[in-house]
């Protein structure tokens, strides 16, 4: 898609009457700054080994009325079901079938622009954060007040449908007060035909909160599905983040976490599952900005047939953040020849008095093992998808909900098995 | 059970077995000595059927079938196990997983009901005793952080988890010390027959002590040199190899 037909699209959504006229300066300045530096494309350093033909030969548009679904889709069947559920279609908000619990606010993207007197610093240099802020729909927020704590997760559904190439840019903020703790299981699914999801998630956890963050990626084969996650976090709050990318033709997790408060922690996990033409990237920024901090980074990636694949990892540790823990791992394992994978992980360290590791490897099956394997009587099929799983079961181990945990792995398995 | 005959092996144009002749009847055990190098591990691996090995002369017949042409797991289904030298580390794949996906593979194979999880579990529990081995080895991955002497005892455990016909056990004493070595011997010992059939594949006596061997035959270069009874592993014990050597 070229940036004239973005220009056609940004001349839409500023005449769109329903969305205040004060959101309209920080979409202009976003936009501006995205014909300034660009739209994504392999220029951006970051995006060098990305494949962008899915996003280039496509021209999207956003949404209007008629895309609206004739029916509510019957997502009773679909993820889990212990769960207070949120439901998005084509990038807005279903209240009549989503279900909350009294202890969170919600709030619409731009009612809590408002709260904050329409003062929020946007994220200002990634063309996908510029995109999102230029278009970002209504959007959703979540907001838990102090010392609360959800005991069911909280599932949000983002199905993603329609008969032309729509973009959708949804706008979530998350925000936990003091002492308050939450499970957020993020699910996008599509239905045919080629879409542009473009989400944006805005984190903030307050000193002692805890965010258990899963997004599991279904998006179908045509789609463009980004994900971008920042997450700002205060002294001793904890936040687990785990990312399973599946769908999507080309997929993307950017995911920017800063460590703003002593004591904090951040746990990054990932699996991609590529096949055929996919491409699935994850680029992560985790910034060290106070001391006595733990982070890890820990993404598998599975590649099948001509797919291919990013892992662009940062640590940066700033020059009073000592004390820092940081762990790196990168491990990706090729089931082709002609499957693809960059992996560049990076340490940037300013303080003296840190410990940090990283690492990537990326290889095929082990011969001796299969061979191992099969000298014990299980066929080539069991034995490979046997050493499959082992690679990536420690991801699933990381999600703390059984629930969630359980269906993650069974469409994997099934992923495998496919 | 096994009979090998006239068994030329190369790997990448290099000669390594120079016309092998082993005869293995129903329950008897025999013992293959040699050095380092001499052709001991391709001969296990061969009849296993590890491929990168080119046989390019010579039968292998069990139960008076040629399997050169089998699949490894057919060679596993029809009842041969090799005791690796070298057990692979399978980082993430559940031991009591992959035990109990190979022992219903087997049963499935012979049509026999496949186990779920408790009752395979009342059988490994009686197994895995024998071997003085902790319950918490079947909890880890596959031999991932085990030491030496835990690989092998692993081993031995498939060993006499899957009870094979011919069972293969290649340097299975290497890096054990002398009580490890008498637990696995016991082991084995205990699930010898008259039906049963083992080929070990040693350095040294030393495990012989421990599993009697009804027939030593020595390797070098590829060639079996000399055969005899248990006594010539005494004697191998005492001179070395090099009075064999021409």
């Amino acid at each position: 898609m070229k940036i004239a037909s973005f220009q056609k699209e940004f001349k839409k959504i500023l005449d769109r009457k329903y969305f205040s006229s004060e959101v309209n300066p920080i979409r202009k300045n976003a936009f501006e700054q995205l014909v300034r530096t660009g739209l994504p494309s392999n220029k951006w350093d970051d995006l060098r080994f990305t494949n962008f033909s899915a996003f280039n030969k496509n021209t999207f548009r956003i949404s209007e009325t008629k895309d609206a679904f004739a029916k509510d889709f019957d997502y009773s069947n679909i993820g889990i079901k212990n769960s207070y559920r949120l439901v998005f279609q084509n990038g807005h908000y279903q209240k009549n079938i989503s279900c909350l619990p009294d202890e969170i606010e919600v709030l619409t993207n731009l009612q809590y622009c408002q709260r904050k007197s329409w003062n929020i610093q946007q994220p200002n240099k990634f063309p996908f954060d510029l995109l999102n802020t230029a278009f970002m729909d209504s959007g959703m927020s979540l907001i838990l007040k102090k010392n609360k704590n959800i005991d069911l997760p909280i599932f949000l559904i983002f199905f993603t449908s329609g008969e032309h190439s729509l973009m959708v840019s949804p706008r979530i903020h998350i925000e936990l007060g003091t002492n308050s703790s939450l499970t957020l299981f993020e699910h996008h699914l599509g239905g045919g035909h080629s879409h542009f999801s473009n989400i944006s998630t805005f984190i903030s956890l307050e000193d002692h909160s805890s965010l258990d963050h899963v997004r599991m990626q279904m998006d179908s084969n045509e789609s463009i599905n980004i994900g971008n996650v920042h997450t700002v976090q205060d002294k001793n709050s904890k936040y687990n983040f785990s990312s399973f990318g599946i769908g999507s033709n080309l997929g993307s997790v950017n995911i920017n976490t800063s460590l703003n408060g002593k004591g904090a922690e951040c746990h990054l996990n990932g699996l991609s599952l590529s096949q055929n033409n996919q491409h699935l990237d994850t680029h992560i920024v985790t910034k060290h900005n106070a001391s006595d901090c733990t982070s890890t980074q820990n993404f598998k990636s599975i590649l099948r047939d001509q797919s291919s694949g990013v892992f662009n990892g940062k640590v940066i540790v700033q020059k009073d953040a000592q004390k820092t823990d940081s762990n790196q791992s990168n491990k990706n394992l090729l089931l082709s020849d002609n499957a693809k994978i960059n992996s560049n992980p990076q340490l940037v360290i300013h303080a003296d008095n840190v410990k940090c590791s990283h690492g990537s490897s990326t290889g095929e099956i082990e011969p001796d093992a299969l061979f191992y394997m099969r000298s014990r009587g299980l066929d080539e099929k069991t034995a490979k998808s046997l050493l499959i799983n082992g690679f990536a079961s420690e991801t699933f181990e990381k999600i703390n909900d059984e629930e969630i945990r359980k269906y993650v792995s069974q469409q994997f398995e099934r992923w495998v098995d496919g | 059970m096994l009979d090998i005959k006239n068994l030329h092996v190369e790997v990448e144009n290099k000669k390594i077995l120079k016309g092998i002749n082993l005869k293995i009847n129903k329950g008897e055990v025999h013992a293959i000595m040699g050095r380092n190098g001499s052709g001991k591990s391709t001969l296990s691996n061969v009849i296993t059927g590890k491929s990168g090995y080119d046989l390019t002369e010579g039968t292998i017949d069990y139960k008076k079938k040629s399997i050169i042409e089998w699949s490894p797991e057919d060679r596993a289904l029809n009842g041969i196990f090799m005791s690796f030298q070298y057990p692979v580390v399978m980082p993430g794949v559940n031991n009591t997983y992959f035990l109990k996906a190979a022992l219903n593979a087997k049963r499935k194979h012979v049509g026999e009901k496949e186990l779920d999880s408790a009752e395979f579990l009342n059988i490994i529990k009686e197994k895995i005793s024998e071997l003085d081995m902790d319950m918490s080895y079947l909890k880890r991955s596959v031999n991932d952080g085990f030491s030496g002497g835990e690989k092998k005892r692993n081993e031995i455990l498939q060993l006499l988890t899957l009870e094979p016909d011919l069972g293969i056990l290649d340097e299975t004493d290497s890096g054990l010390d002398i009580d490890a070595l008498k637990i696995i011997a016991e082991g084995v010992n205990k699930c010898k027959n008259s039906k049963r059939s083992f080929l070990i594949i040693t350095h040294y006596q030393r495990l012989l002590n421990y599993i009697e061997p009804d027939f030593v035959h020595v390797l070098i270069d590829g060639k079996i040199v000399r055969s005899g009874g248990k006594e010539l592993a005494l004697e191998l014990d005492d001179k070395g190899y090099n009075w064999l050597q021409k």
